[in-house]
Order: C-alpha cells, then sequence, then structure tokens
C-alpha cells in the first residue's frame, strides 16, 4: 500500500490578528470517511481551502497520496475531488458540457471526457436532462451536478464542503447515500458539516474543530467515550426554574444543569438510575414537570463537554 | 496552453449562448456604424443634389453658355439639380420657402456687357438656412466670373491699358486668346489622395474599436465573476496551474476582440461599402488594439472588487479613451497640448495606423502598432500581476 | 404621493449605496464636458496651413492673399511633408503648398501648380472655395502680364505685372452680388461647442437612465420586490411613479452637473433658464419613462443592458446627438424625429439659437411629454401582465 490518500500535519493560516486555522493536523485513509466537524466559523472551509490548494498555509504541509499540496502543484490536484460549499457550474453550459469541460481540465482526452461524463452522469442521475442548460435546472438537480463534477477523476480523495447546506430533506438524504455509496467502493472522502447527525451517520473518524484548533478527534465511540456514561435529562416544566435548578446542581450525580425557557437540562451520571430522584427533587421545588426526554451521549454532548458550548448557537 | 485553449473554448461557447456579447461586439457597433453611414449620406444613396435655380433675365449666348457648359457640367456631376425659373420674385419666394437652397441671377443685357467690357454683376441668393448650398452657387459663379475678369484685364494689359484703342475685330481675337491662353496659377487639389478615411469608413473603423474595448471584457473580467460564482475555485483545484487560468481568459478576450473586430470589417465592407484597406495592415492594427485593448481592461479587472465595479470602469475608461481617441469625433484643431494627449488613447492610434494606410505601404502601420502593444504590454503586465492574486481564494 | 416618495428615498438610496453609481453620476458627466472642451473648444475658425519656402515677390503676394481671405486664418508651416500630415490628423483644417520657385516659373511663362489638400471635414468644401478665388485673383493679374508679355505689349515679365496691377485698377469688373432670403432660422451664433454640450446631454442623460432604469426594475424583478410591492396595498401605477421619478431626480442631476460644470468651466450658453429647466424635466421624464418601459419589458438583467446600449447609443446618433442633424440629408432628418433627443436637440436649437423663451418652445416639450406619458402607460400596462401573471 502506498502513502494515506491524506495527511494533513501542522496546518495553520492566520488572517491579519485570526489564526483561522492553528496547528491542524489529521490523515484520511483509504476507503475512509472523514468529517471535520464544527460550528460556523470555527475554520474548516480555510482548513478546505488549504488542503485542496486553493490557499497556501502560513505553516504545515498537506500530503495527498505522498505528494505535496501547493497552491502551484499539478499533480497532487490530479488525485483530488473538489465539491465547493455553493454549487460552482457554468448556467448556460448544458450538464454534459459543464462535465466534459472539466474532464478535459483533468487531461482527459476528448473522447474518454465522453466516456467518463457518460458515467458520471449515470452517477448522478442526470442522464436524461444532460443536454439542458443548468440555468433551468431545480435546485437539486444544480447540487448533484455540483457534486458529479468532483467525481470525474476518480479521485483518491474527495473533499465535501458542507455539500448540504440549504439542501430539502431528500436531496440531502440522496447526497448522503451517494456519498456513503463512495465509500465503499473505497475512495477517500474528507466530509465538512456542521450537522452532526450527518457526521454521526456517515462518518468513520470524526475531527471535531473549533477556533481553528482540532480539539478531538476519533470514531464516535470513542468520542462519545470522553464525555463518559453521562445522559442529558431535558425537563418540560412550569414553575420557578431557577430555583429547581439550584437545587438539583447540588446532588452530586448532577454534573451539569441549566434552565432556559420553559425547560431545565441536566448532565448526569446514570440518568436512568437517578429518574426518580430528579423527579422528586423537582416537585419539591414547587415545580410541575410536563415530559421528560433522556438522551444517551452524541456528538453535540460531546462537543458541549469540550468547549462549554452547544454546536449551533 | 491546452488547458488555457480549453477555457477559452468553453468562455466562447458561454459567450455565443448570452446574447448580450453578441449585441455588444457586433451588433451596436454595427447599427451605429450604419446610422452613421446613413446620416453621412452614403448607405442609403441619399446623397440628394442640392435645389439651384437660375432666372436668366438675359436670354443672349453668354448667359446660355454659362446655363448649358457651366451649371449644365455641375448638375451632370450630380451636385446640383437645376430649376429654372421666369421670375426673380417666383424664384426668391421658392429660395424663402426652402423648396430652393440657392438661386443664380443672370441680369439683363449680360451678353453685352460682358462682351464690351462694361461693369455687370451676377446674383447669387441662398436660403438662409442652407449656408453650404449658397456656398457652392456662390462657388460656381464665382468662378465663372472670375475667368471673365482674368480675359478681361489680359486683353487690357495687352493692348497696353487702353483697349478702346483697338477695333472690335482686334478685341474679339485678342479676348478668344486670352481666354485659351494657359493659366498662370493652377490649384490642383490632392486631397483625394491625403492618407485619410473617408468618413463612412472612419465611422466604421471608430465603432469597431470604440466597442472592441466593451466587448474583450466578456474574457478577463469573467475572471471576477467566476471567482463569485465558485467555479474559479474549481478551475484552481483542476491540475493545470493558474497561469494556464488566467491564460486562458486573456485568451478569450482576446479571441473575442479579433472576432468581433473581424466580423464587422467584413459586414461594414459589404454592407456599405467601407474602405479598410490593405488586409494585411488591417489585420496587424486589429490584433496590436486588441491586445492594447486587453491589457487595458486586465488593469481595470486586476484592481475591482467586483465585476460590476469592473464593468462601471471600464464603461469609463472606455467612453474617455474612445472620446479622446477621436472614435466619434475627429478631435481636430486642438491645441498642442492636447492633441499630444490623444495618444494616450490607443484608440487614436488605431485610427491613425488605418488612415496611414491609406494610400501608404505596410509600413505606414509599423509606428501605431508599435505604439498600441507598448500600451499591451505595460498594460497587461500589471494587469496579470494584479490578478495573479485571484488565484488564492 | 407618501407611498411614490418611499420608493424614491429608497431607490436612490440603493443606487447611492454602491460608490461607481456616485462617480457614473456625477465625475462621468464632467469628464465628458472636459473631452467636449477639448473636441469643439477651441476656435471655430478653420486653420489652413500654407508652405511657401522660396522668396520672391509673386509668391509673398500670393501667401498675403491667401491671409486675407476672410473665415478662415492662415498659418506658416515649414515644409509639404509635415503640412501633408498635419492635414492627415485633422490638426489642421486644410493646406497650400506654394512652389518654392513659383516667381521663376510664372515669370518664365509657364504654370505654377498651387497644391491643396483639405481633411475631408465640414469645412473641405468651403476652403478649397476659397483658396480657389485667391488664387483666381492672383491668376487674373500674373496671366494677364503672361499674356501681355506673348502679345509683345510688355518687354518683361515684371513690366507685365506692374501693367496688369495697373489696368486692374480701373477695368470695369464683372461681380458678384450675394443675399440671402427667408426668415433666418436662428437669430444668434451658435457655436460648435454649445450644440455640442447640449447634444451630449441629450445622449447622457437618455442613455443613463435608460441603463441604470432598466436593471434597476429588472433587478427588483428578479429578487420579487416589485412582486412584493404590489403584494402590499399599492397600485402598478405608483410603483411605476416611483420607479420612474427616482430615475427622473438622478437624470436631473446628471443634467444639472452637465449645465452648470460646461457654463462655468467652457463658458457655454444655454439659453433661457425657465426654458432649460423645462426642457431637462421634461427630457428627463421620458428618459426615464423608457428606461423604467424597458425594464418591465426584457427578461433579464443581461438583455436589459444590451438593448439600452444599442438603444442608448442608436437613437441618439439617429437623433442627431452625435453629429448634429443639420447636416442629415432631408429624409434622415425626418426619421430623425422618431426620436425623442431630436425634439430635445430642437427645444436647446431654439432656446440658445433663437434666444426664446418656455412660451416658444411648448411644441418640442408637448411631443416628449406626450412620449412620457404613453411611455409610462405602457411601463404600467406592462408590469401588472408581467408581475400578475
Amino acid at each position: 500500500m502506498g502513502a494515506p490518500p491524506l495527511v494533513v500535519s501542522g496546518l495553520s493560516k492566520r488572517f491579519g490578528a485570526i489564526h483561522a486555522v492553528d496547528g491542524v493536523s489529521f490523515h484520511v485513509d483509504a476507503a475512509e470517511t472523514y468529517g471535520l466537524l464544527g460550528p460556523n466559523g470555527a475554520g474548516k472551509t480555510t482548513t478546505i481551502s488549504m488542503i485542496a490548494g486553493l490557499l497556501s498555509p502560513d505553516a504545515g504541509e498537506v500530503m495527498v497520496a505522498g505528494r505535496r499540496m501547493t497552491t502551484t502543484t499539478t499533480d497532487a490536484k490530479a488525485l483530488i475531488g473538489y465539491v465547493p460549499q455553493d454549487v460552482a457550474i457554468y448556467p448556460d453550459l448544458s450538464a454534459r458540457e459543464n462535465l466534459v469541460f472539466f474532464a478535459r481540465l483533468y487531461g482527459m482526452p476528448a473522447r474518454e471526457a465522453g466516456r467518463r461524463t457518460d458515467e458520471v452522469l449515470e452517477t448522478i442521475g442526470l442522464a436524461d436532462r444532460a443536454r439542458d442548460r443548468t440555468k433551468h435546472y431545480s435546485g437539486g438537480m444544480k447540487r448533484r451536478l455540483n457534486i458529479g463534477i468532483g467525481l470525474l477523476n476518480r479521485p483518491a480523495l474527495l473533499i465535501l464542503d458542507e455539500p448540504t447546506v440549504g439542501v430539502d430533506p431528500q436531496s440531502r438524504n440522496a447526497i448522503l447515500e451517494s456519498v456513503d455509496q463512495l465509500s465503499t467502493e473505497g475512495m477517500a472522502v474528507l466530509y465538512t458539516t456542521h450537522y452532526m447527525e450527518e457526521a454521526e451517520r456517515l462518518c468513520d473518524r470524526i475531527g471535531i474543530i473549533d477556533h481553528g484548533k482540532l480539539i478531538a478527534e476519533g470514531s464516535r465511540q470513542e468520542l462519545v467515550g470522553v464525555v463518559g456514561e453521562r445522559d442529558r435529562v431535558t425537563l418540560s416544566a412550569t414553575g420557578d426554574l431557577g430555583r429547581a435548578t439550584d437545587a438539583l446542581r447540588s446532588q452530586p450525580w448532577i454534573k451539569q444543569a441549566d434552565a432556559s425557557d420553559g425547560s431545565v437540562v441536566l448532565v448526569v451520571d446514570g440518568a436512568r438510575a437517578h429518574l426518580p430522584a430528579i423527579l422528586q427533587e423537582a416537585a419539591a421545588t414547587g415545580v410541575g414537570v410536563r415530559s421528560v426526554e433522556v438522551s444517551e451521549p452524541d456528538l453535540e454532548a460531546v462537543f458541549l463537554h469540550l468547549t462549554g458550548r452547544a454546536l449551533r448557537d | 496552453m491546452r488547458a488555457a485553449f480549453l477555457i477559452a473554448t468553453k468562455d466562447l461557447k458561454e459567450r455565443l449562448r448570452d446574447r448580450t456579447a453578441i449585441l455588444i461586439a457586433v451588433v451596436v457597433p454595427l447599427v451605429l456604424a450604419f446610422i452613421f453611414s446613413a446620416i453621412l449620406g452614403g448607405a442609403t444613396g441619399d446623397t440628394k443634389a442640392i435645389p439651384l435655380g437660375y432666372v436668366d433675365e438675359d436670354g443672349g449666348a453668354v448667359a446660355q453658355a454659362f446655363v448649358q457648359q457651366v451649371l449644365g457640367e455641375v448638375e451632370k456631376a450630380g451636385i446640383v439639380s437645376l430649376h429654372s425659373e421666369a421670375s426673380v420674385d417666383t424664384a426668391t419666394g421658392l429660395v424663402k420657402r426652402g423648396k430652393l437652397y440657392a438661386l443664380i441671377v443672370i441680369p439683363p443685357n449680360f451678353t453685352q456687357a460682358v462682351q464690351s467690357g462694361a461693369p455687370a454683376a451676377m446674383q447669387v441668393i441662398g436660403n438662409v438656412d442652407s449656408p453650404v448650398s449658397a456656398a457652392i452657387a456662390r462657388s460656381i459663379v464665382g468662378g465663372y466670373v472670375a475667368e471673365l475678369n482674368r480675359v478681361r484685364i489680359a486683353v487690357a494689359t495687352a493692348a497696353g491699358g487702353d483697349p478702346s484703342a483697338l477695333t472690335p475685330e482686334e478685341l474679339n481675337t485678342l479676348a478668344s486668346k486670352a481666354a485659351s491662353a494657359q493659366a498662370a496659377v493652377v490649384v490642383q487639389d490632392v486631397s483625394s489622395q491625403a492618407k485619410q478615411l473617408d468618413a463612412k469608413s472612419f465611422y466604421a473603423a471608430g465603432m469597431a474599436v470604440f466597442f472592441v474595448f466593451f466587448s474583450v471584457q466578456f474574457g478577463v473580467t469573467s475572471l471576477l465573476e467566476e471567482r463569485n460564482d465558485g467555479t474559479l475555485a474549481r478551475l484552481l483545484v483542476a491540475p493545470i496551474g493558474r497561469t494556464a487560468v488566467l491564460a486562458g481568459k486573456l485568451l478569450t478576450s482576446f479571441l473575442v476582440g479579433i472576432i468581433s473586430m473581424g466580423v464587422l470589417v467584413v459586414a461594414t465592407s459589404l454592407l456599405f461599402g467601407a474602405k479598410w484597406g490593405n488586409p494585411a495592415g488591417v489585420a496587424i492594427l486589429i490584433v496590436a488594439a486588441v491586445l492594447a485593448a486587453t491589457g487595458i481592461t486586465a488593469v481595470i479587472a486586476g484592481f475591482a472588487r467586483d465585476a460590476e465595479q469592473a464593468g462601471n470602469a471600464q464603461t469609463v475608461v472606455s467612453v474617455v479613451l474612445g472620446l479622446l481617441g477621436g472614435t466619434f469625433f475627429p478631435v481636430s484643431q486642438a491645441p498642442g497640448i492636447v492633441s499630444t494627449l490623444t495618444f494616450i488613447a490607443p484608440q487614436a492610434w488605431f485610427l491613425r495606423g488605418l488612415g496611414d494606410l491609406r494610400g501608404g505601404d505596410l509600413s505606414a502601420v509599423t509606428l501605431p502598432a508599435l505604439a498600441m502593444l507598448a500600451f499591451a504590454v505595460v498594460a497587461g503586465a500589471v494587469g496579470v500581476f494584479r490578478l495573479r492574486r485571484l488565484a488564492e481564494i | 404621493m407618501a407611498k411614490v416618495l418611499v420608493i424614491v428615498t429608497t431607490n436612490l438610496r440603493r443606487t447611492y449605496r454602491v460608490r461607481s453609481n456616485f462617480f457614473l453620476s456625477f465625475v462621468f458627466p464632467l469628464l465628458l464636458i472636459l473631452i467636449l472642451g477639448i473636441t469643439f473648444g477651441s476656435s471655430s475658425v478653420p486653420r489652413v496651413g500654407v508652405v511657401y519656402s522660396g522668396s520672391g515677390p509673386l509668391g509673398r503676394a500670393l501667401v498675403a492673399e491667401l491671409g486675407r481671405v476672410g473665415g478662415m486664418t492662415t498659418v506658416s508651416v515649414g515644409d509639404a511633408s509635415s503640412l501633408r500630415l498635419q492635414v492627415e490628423r485633422a490638426t489642421l483644417d486644410a493646406g497650400v503648398i506654394v512652389p518654392s520657385d513659383f516667381d521663376a516659373t510664372v515669370a518664365a511663362g509657364r504654370t505654377a501648380t498651387v497644391t491643396f489638400i483639405a481633411w475631408p471635414g465640414r469645412y473641405a468644401h468651403q476652403l478649397a472655395e476659397n483658396v480657389n478665388g485667391a488664387v483666381a485673383r492672383e491668376n487674373a493679374v500674373l496671366g494677364a502680364a503672361q499674356f501681355a508679355v506673348t502679345e509683345g505689349a510688355a518687354t518683361s515679365f515684371s513690366g507685365g505685372v506692374a501693367a496688369a496691377n495697373a489696368v486692374s485698377g480701373h477695368v470695369a469688373a464683372i461681380t458678384v452680388s450675394e443675399s440671402t432670403a427667408g426668415t433666418a432660422m436662428f437669430s444668434r451664433l451658435i457655436t460648435e461647442f454649445d450644440q455640442g454640450a447640449w447634444t451630449q446631454l441629450d445622449l447622457f442623460v437618455f442613455f443613463m437612465a435608460l441603463m441604470a432604469g432598466a436593471l434597476g426594475l429588472m433587478q427588483s424583478r428578479r429578487l420579487g420586490i416589485s412582486r412584493r410591492m404590489l403584494a402590499t396595498p399599492t397600485s402598478a401605477w405608483t410603483v411605476v411613479a416611483g420607479e420612474v421619478l427616482s430615475r427622473l431626480v438622478i437624470a436631473v442631476v446628471q443634467a444639472i452637473v452637465i449645465v452648470f460644470g460646461s457654463a462655468l468651466l467652457f463658458g457655454v450658453t444655454w439659453g433661457q433658464p425657465a426654458g432649460v429647466a423645462a426642457v431637462i424635466l421634461v427630457y428627463g421624464l421620458v428618459s426615464a419613462a423608457a428606461g423604467i418601459l424597458l425594464g418591465s419589458l426584457v427578461r433579464n438583467e443581461q438583455q436589459a443592458a444590451g438593448i439600452a446600449l444599442l438603444l442608448g447609443l442608436g437613437l441618439a446618433a439617429l437623433g442627431g446627438s452625435m453629429v448634429p442633424a443639420q447636416v442629415f440629408p432631408q429624409t434622415m432628418q425626418t426619421i430623425a424625429h422618431v426620436t425623442p433627443h431630436a425634439w430635445a436637440n430642437d427645444a436647446f436649437l431654439q432656446l440658445v439659437g433663437n434666444g426664446v423663451g418656455l412660451g416658444a418652445i411648448l411644441p418640442q416639450l408637448g411631443i416628449l411629454g406626450a412620449y412620457a406619458v404613453v411611455m409610462v402607460g405602457l411601463a404600467v400596462w406592462r408590469l401588472r401582465r408581467v408581475l400578475t401573471a
């Protein structure tokens, strides 16, 4: 086996006083889907831009299948497929013309470019509309073509930058399924998102990025393990929630307690065992509980644990 | 280079579908050149002869000779249409109402006066609002009268200052000798050999070079659009190198410019007979002009924040340079410093080159072509240097 | 009315948030005036270059005779090739080359050839006539002298010249008397610069209003703002009135910049203020209405820009805003009056040329007003159809 499809080491980028990316290192193995999870503005797109050779890093390096990626290199770029966050296609050209154009930029001779275009059109399900100008396409069709262009060169590494932002649930599902499919076919995929459900569903390994730093990395199981056996309990309640929260916080098995309008959120060691005690305590402070929700630890909880903030502010 | 060609081909395909490019590169300049042509009377064959009236109150031999020979020649040349009027009053009425632009009156006893050496006056009455037509009538009569006077003075001088000492026969012989004597001074009008464009060709060339500064935008400025649309990122992650992207865009500008100018040269030549001159020289000038335009558009795009700003700046620069370069009206008679200023406009060099090519040989285009290439190199270098920053997003 | 004002202020705010629009409204017209100043600003008396490198009295007499011709000024030029070049570059309107051996040639009884070359501009005919006339006058004397020598009446050529000069003083001459008929269309002298200034004002104001109005409305339509406006209790009339008025404000501002700029910087005459204001207002309204009408007709912004460019420049050329309509052939002058430009140019011509006031240009204003009403009406009808379809 050769070098892994992607090795990122010590990547840093500043914009003026802002450390957009600060010493990020990770790698992606063949047939692995790696998710870069973080809130908006965490440095995901800057990281992706440096990996795709669109931006030169201030420090650190990017190796794609053993070849160093720079803004001017061509051999490393030949190995990656890049799907930008916003749809980037030519509206006055048809899907076929868009695909053939980019295929030829990847060095394919005309005939091969045509063949590969047909395959990709089949994959993204646009074969029957291939000759229409893309400006007449629906949003979902444009999205599919946007991804299709990234697949043309059968990349060793496919980079998807938030491919589901602003996409309707149906198209979103289709996108996630096709990414899954590509990964099982052996392609390495680097996927950024701020939707933790997507990361949980798709990714073999996840890196959590915040303020330009990679603060945790591992499989979902490994990451959730960081939080321990703590569950999250949400009480929907009426009454003096502040008083109830203070009372609950004093219990040693309650690690965190927050009141927000109409509900109390608790992080609890072994929630099931302590549930009766929680309800009792709440009733004692005169609070009327209308519903209780217990959730097992997830990436949201991991992020909350690591940063003290919710993923989606 | 292959990638640059692919990008240029893709751009041209896009431009062909978006009709604005065709409008600006071909249709608008063609329509304007046509309108100018029509205004100047060439395209529609609408050069109307000037309605010129004359009243012969003399009826003698000299008057008839004037009408038949002098006026007849001018009518044959298509400059005037002659209308014989019976009375000065009616004819003057027609001039007043603008039915006749000018009127020539041959006074009574004109023949006798001419033959006897007595004073006489021909009359020209022009419509007050047709000074040009009046001037033409005056010029016709003036030339004729000058000739009569010349013979008179010649006869008088040859007669020792006193023609009355001679018999009428002797006078007549002397007069006909004097009339056929060679002139001492003649004027040779060589205006038609001047190395300059006729009005129709001038406007065709002016419009073509004016609009090429707009149409080259479709290449380089689309780099800004592509950055905005995200497709530039796609081009940059492709394994082609950013020089190829930039080269592709410059190539698009160049090709759009060449196609636009080429179509206009052919169309204006065929449709309204514009004469561009020696094809090789015209081709050299067009290539140089398109390169200069591409360079300038590259500078503008290089300093612009987005495509809209670049478009606005390009409009202002193109209009200012176009007016300075004399594409709409020749910047004539300007004081020295200003006429020097016109040479900051590549358009001025282009038109000057075409003018020099007319009647000159191919080498006449060397200086204008080099001047435009200098623009292309300087502006292009600055532009490319600035545009390279776009290659990082 | 309050709603119309809200639309106007919002539109103006939208426009001037973009800095380059500021430039296009204020700086660009000033630049145009400057170029006009360069193009037309210098004396409008045509200049004729004269080359005479000899020193004979006859040659000098011819040069002096050329200098006495009215309606042109002569400039001494060093050599023939530089003269040719200056005429070809249009820095001189015409040139005359008197051969350096002029005296010797004429004295030897041969014909001297004076070369004339003109730039094919508006003065070419007149200058050729002027030069021909001056040469004919010299030829009469010199030809007579030559004739006297041939006929043996004079022993030397110079004697012949002296005799001919003496004779020409008292030989009864045939003359040409000139007069004009009709009432002058213009009682004042209009300089080319004056005419250049108002024709450019018409071109520029219409072009900018057409382009910006069409693009602006198309953008509002594409962004769904126009639909949204109609969804509020606002009529299509109000929407169109608001759009037209906002463009009118900008058009008037641009016109004011041009009028005051050209008057202060270059002393351009504009005529009675009330009349000028009325033309600017009504013509601005036509321009604004045309922009909004175009904006309601097109399908996208590219189309709007392309058609605005075509119509903005094409109508200006046709209407006499690029080449003055007076030089058009008759039929073209008639066709020209399809354009609002021609009517506005006519109105300015009256104001400046005849020094008349507002009252005298009411016909032109009426026609321009009719244009505006028809276009606004069409825009309302069309906008209602596009937006509610």
